[in-house]
């Protein structure tokens, strides 16, 4: 039988005293145990419910499968997922990966920290420190029985991970008669929203645009016969590999980021790069033709596997066929410069398609709809200068269409939204508190 | 250093609460004051050793004393951890010829004293008898926030088919875990208990022979009822329907056990809001059974008190001797600067943050700077101990042995020193012992023991005589369940009341306060001033902190976010403030700043801020808290207050 956390949501009431005492324990500097309460500002006759969550230890433990630099590893006595800190290379892809806001990014140490079970008590059978300091008797550690998560927690994410925890309240629950009648939260209550905020991915964004534009240039110069620059060429390859070295934690450690080829989609896009630097390099500076073709389609296959980067996190299909992803955004910059309308108009429709789609199905505030109007008007203008002209078109209009090809990224980054429970009861709660409405 | 809970102690088998992990942080905080300061001419403090500290407070003391008596010192106390060594300070000032005392409390006194005037004693079941209940009703009572240890007992009753109602203002974090919550609005609790008791006895919900047989004063009271149901909906804002429904719970689903908490008494008809309360455990014959009561304060443990609380607070010139008790709690500041024969020239803090948690700061701020002399015993530069002249570093709770009792626990526990107290922190016992020596004061060894903490034990050893069942080697080895303990409170009814029965008819309440021998209810008196302010200010206390402790700890700050003045959706909107922002609450003795949070938790009406948060982390509550009685026990009322808001961003 496994073991895991066992949790009673109708005993807690969120005070904190697991997180504290895992944090007096360890001496954390993070917080790895954390109370997600939905709805807690009790609006609108809605039930207020608390859980509190760490590590859950998961069978299909997808922080320690994608970690690039292998730094997770499971204890074998207690089952539980460990991050050794001295591997641990910062580029916080675990933090996408958990569902469960399990890693935490400590400042300090540049590196992720996360509950550890309180391992080595548990070995010698001391119970962890959250669960032995619950007051209430909420949280409790030990054999799962079965892993029933109930209708409270629709918000739960991610059920097939096999998280290690059980909840046993629902028999006990019942909703709240609030009197005299709550008057529902008006709609018009001010808040101060704030759209999601991208610059801590501008060094990714950087990074995956500079590798779009170079592929695209490789693949140009095959179909136009016309070798580019040399020292812009490098100069481009070189701005990528710096920022994407220095966005890491631990930047000497990086040497670790191509060690999980096997599991881990960053360790391969990190190798497809290094790898794609290097033959497209040669081709350039030695101005080899022959070498055009392979450093194309390397180049493709690097593109894909960064899109797969985003892909294999995307749990919850937030940028499935994004317009902004790199593969596609190549492919049209390459129609776009050499001048093939039919492709172009192809891949331009597909785009489009997308764009609209994500204006329908999104909810968007106006900074972000300024944003994909620009981008449409920087695709559907220049797109209509070349099939009106019929040629290729000039260095002002190119750079209008890549300007409309660097919104789409940031755009891409806009979208992505990894599965994360803060999210979900976000959204469960919109979902609710509309439906409350029409009653 | 780990904190475990004590599965043997059936009142407490879970973890400890925050606050109790956190002393793990607070002993060892770097913050810590732990040598003795003096501030300067320049305002600033500095360090000076213990010795010379106490010589200089020996000094000024005997001074003092010689040119104005020793009246003109005001020894001012709190219960700190409410151990025996807090009689120390006593034996020390009686012997330097007495000092100025404080009479009443901030806490909790009215609803002592009208449970003390009811029953004859305060007392309740044992907490862990509280799952046998089918109906609990949480009035005015936040065990989430602040009887964390109740939540688990809740929670079984719960699991055994038990309903849980809560009768509260705010939708606490308790109401969170409730089958039912009512929200009156506040300082209207004892019309709708008025109102239900009415409803109780018209269609026969109550216990007759319960009645005839343990209550003097029944028809008395039936005959003073006279709030119906439609005028409790206009007083309170419950409607008539639910009134009558809640009514039927209280009389049909027994056992029934009311958990009332001290918020609702901090107001100026505290003691009859109580009184109103608990009729409704009298009348359906709810005391003295398992599963039953009313539970404002369990004192079965405060074996060794001479004269238990309420009564411990009321001034008795005799047997005061020869302190002389003069100055209100409740109205600390404008009692200090009225104080004459001899007005007060210095003060000695112990245990107590009066500067923050005083009503009417201005006046507490004005009357401390009019004195000489200023010691403060803390641990942290609180807002107090900033306005001292010297503070003595103070010890904590692992740093000297202690016997202690519970007001809701039943147990005796002993309280062992575990460690070594750090750089010059001294027990206020050996504070006591040192400046009697300087003092050429004549104490003896059972006075005040000599330094050192086998002294300390040893003294706790005499202290305890007179109970075989407790001394300090049983104690050592596990709490003790109080000598005489009523696992069920008046079992036997029998009531300490002059009559012998439970008394809805008090004579003792008309003597000694002037209110009503019955209960019965008065609105909140507000004067013309308070009526151009909208908005009633309410002040409760958090889980994260006994009133101003612990709000300072790095593990405290981290674990909670800042605190925010709460108000209504509605009331936000009207005042087109957006949630977050920085707002102002005044009125017209005050002014404090902080940021607000927009939340359906609070009525509309209310402005909410918690009490205790200091002055540089933009609280002090008490700045627009003007200093009121409760009509019975001298408490004090904080929640009859009116203010208004505005942005300030």
């Amino acid at each position: 039988m496994r073991n895991g956390f066992i949790f009673n949501h109708t005993r807690c009431v969120n005070c904190n005293a697991c997180s504290a005492a895992c944090i007096l324990e360890n001496g954390w500097t993070v917080h790895p145990r954390n109370i997600f309460t939905y709805n807690s500002e009790a609006e609108n006759v809605l039930p207020v419910i608390n859980l509190s969550l760490a590590c859950n230890h998961c069978e299909s433990a997808v922080c320690m499968n994608g970690c690039p630099a292998s730094a997770f590893y499971r204890e074998s006595v207690t089952g539980a997922v460990i991050i050794d800190e001295n591997k641990c290379i910062g580029c916080r892809y675990c933090q996408w990966n958990c569902p469960y806001d399990a890693p935490k990014f400590d400042s300090g140490k540049r590196t992720i920290s996360k509950c550890h079970l309180c391992y080595s008590g548990l070995i010698e059978g001391r119970q962890p420190a959250c669960s032995t300091a619950c007051p209430t008797g909420a949280l409790t550690f030990g054999q799962l029985s079965d892993t029933d998560f109930g209708s409270v927690y629709s918000w739960f994410p991610d059920k097939k991970l096999n998280p290690a925890i059980e909840f046993t309240s629902n028999k006990y629950y019942t909703p709240l008669v609030v009197i005299p009648k709550e008057i529902p939260r008006p709609a018009d209550v001010k808040q101060n929203k704030k759209g999601k905020n991208i610059s801590g991915e501008l060094s990714l964004i950087i990074f995956s645009f500079l590798a779009t534009i170079s592929v695209a240039t490789i693949i140009s110069s095959f179909i136009g016969g016309v070798f580019p620059d040399r020292s812009i060429f490098i100069s481009v390859l070189v701005i990528a590999g710096i920022v994407s070295f220095f966005h890491l934690g631990r930047i000497l450690r990086s040497w670790r980021s191509v060690i999980n080829l096997r599991n881990s989609p960053l360790s391969r896009e990190i190798a497809a790069f290094i790898v794609y630097a290097g033959v497209s390099s040669v081709t350039v500076i030695l101005r080899i033709p022959v070498l055009l073709i392979a450093s194309s389609i390397i180049g493709l296959i690097f593109l894909l596997l960064i899109d797969n980067v985003y892909i294999y996190t995307d749990r919850k299909k937030t940028v499935i066929l994004h317009s902004g992803q790199t593969f596609i955004s190549a492919l049209i910059i390459v129609s776009f410069i050499s001048g093939i309308v039919l492709p172009f108009v192809f891949m331009a429709l597909i785009k489009l398609v997308s764009i609209f789609y994500r204006l329908l199905v999104n909810k968007l505030n106006n900074s972000d709809i300024t944003l994909r109007f620009l981008r449409t008007v920087f695709l559907v203008v220049p797109g209509m200068s070349l099939i009106l002209h019929n040629s290729n078109p000039d260095i002002f209009i190119i750079i209008i269409f890549l300007i409309g090809e660097l919104i789409d990224r940031i755009l891409f980054y806009i979208d992505f939204n990894p599965l994360n429970i803060n999210t979900l009861i976000d959204e469960q709660l919109n979902l609710d508190r509309n439906e409350k409405k029409r009653d | 250093m780990r904190i475990l809970p004590y599965s043997g102690n059936l009142a407490t088998p879970e973890g400890p609460c925050i606050k109790g992990l956190s002393y793990i942080e607070r002993t060892h905080s770097p913050e810590r004051i732990i040598h003795p300061k003096i501030k300067t001419a320049s305002g600033k403090f500095e360090e000076i050793s213990i010795d010379e500290a106490l010589d200089l407070i020996g000094n000024r003391l005997g001074a003092i004393k010689e040119k104005w008596g020793s009246h003109s010192i005001l020894w001012y106390r709190g219960s700190g951890m409410s151990g025996l060594t807090n009689e120390i300070g006593n034996s020390f000032w009686k012997a330097f010829g007495g000092t100025t005392l404080t009479y009443g409390n901030l806490c909790w006194p009215a609803g002592l004293e009208a449970v003390r005037l009811t029953l004859g004693s305060v007392k309740h079941n044992v907490p862990w008898d509280l799952e046998n209940a089918k109906t609990i009703i949480i009035w005015g009572k936040n065990p989430a926030e602040t009887n964390i240890q109740e939540i688990s007992f809740i929670a079984r009753a719960k699991e055994k088919g038990c309903t849980i109602i809560v009768i509260d203002p705010l939708r606490t974090l308790t109401a969170d875990k409730a089958d039912m919550l009512f929200r009156p609005r506040p300082g209207t609790d004892g019309a709708l208990a008025l109102a239900l008791a009415r409803i109780l006895i018209d269609n026969d919900l109550i216990d007759y022979e319960f009645i005839a047989k343990n209550v003097m004063g029944f028809d008395e009271l039936r005959q003073s009822l006279h709030i119906s149901p439609a005028e409790a909906e206009l007083i309170t804002g419950i409607p008539v329907e639910n009134i009558i429904e809640l009514a039927r719970i209280i009389g049909t689903n027994g056992p029934l056990t009311i958990l009332p908490g001290y918020g609702l008494q901090r107001h100026q008809n505290g003691g009859q809001t109580i009184r109103s309360v608990l009729l409704l455990s009298v009348l359906t014959g709810n005391i003295g059974k398992s599963g039953s009561g009313f539970n404002y304060a369990n004192l079965q443990s405060y074996i060794y008190d001479d004269v238990k609380e309420p009564l411990s607070y009321f001034a008795d010139s005799e047997k005061d001797m020869p302190f002389r008790r003069t100055i209100s709690m409740a109205k600390l500041g404008s009692d200090m600067l009225k104080t004459k024969d001899p007005e007060l020239k210095a003060v000695w803090i112990e245990r107590g943050n009066p500067l923050l948690q005083s009503p009417d700061t201005n006046s507490v701020k004005k009357a401390f700077s009019s004195l000489t002399f200023k010691v403060v015993v803390e641990q942290f530069m609180t807002d107090t101990a900033a306005d001292a002249d010297i503070i003595l570093p103070a010890k904590d709770m692992f740093e000297q042995s202690d016997i202690i009792g519970s007001y809701w626990s039943p147990y005796i526990q002993f309280k062992p020193k575990v460690i070594q107290s750090p750089g010059e922190v001294m027990p206020e016992s050996e504070i006591y012992y040192h400046l009697a020596k300087r003092l050429n004061m004549d104490v003896s060894q059972e006075m005040i023991p000599e330094p050192g903490n086998n002294n300390i034990e040893q003294w706790l050893e005499n202290r305890i005589k007179g109970y075989s069942e407790i001394t300090l080697d049983n104690l050592r080895m596990a709490p003790v369940l109080a000598p005489g303990l009523q696992q069920i409170a008046w079992e036997d009814l029998k009531f300490n009341t002059p009559s012998g029965k439970i008394e809805l008819f008090s004579h003792e309440a008309k003597m000694k306060w002037g209110i009503s021998p019955l209960a019965d209810y008065t609105g909140i008196n507000h004067s013309k001033e308070d009526k151009k302010y909208p908005l009633v200010f309410l002040t409760p206390n958090t889980g994260s902190r006994i009133h101003s402790q612990f709000g300072n700890l790095k593990i405290i700050k981290e674990t909670n976010p800042e605190p925010y003045i709460r108000i209504s959706p509605v009331d936000a909107i009207s005042r087109s403030l957006i949630d977050g922002q920085k707002i102002r609450v005044f009125n017209q003795i005050g002014e404090l700043k902080s940021r607000v949070k927009i939340t359906n938790r609070v009525l509309p009406g209310l402005v909410v801020f918690p009490n205790g948060i200091w002055f540089n982390e933009g609280g002090g509550v008490n700045q627009l808290i003007s200093g009121q009685e409760t009509d019975i026990g001298f408490g004090a009322a904080f929640h009859d207050n009116r203010v208004e808001i505005e942005g300030v961003d």
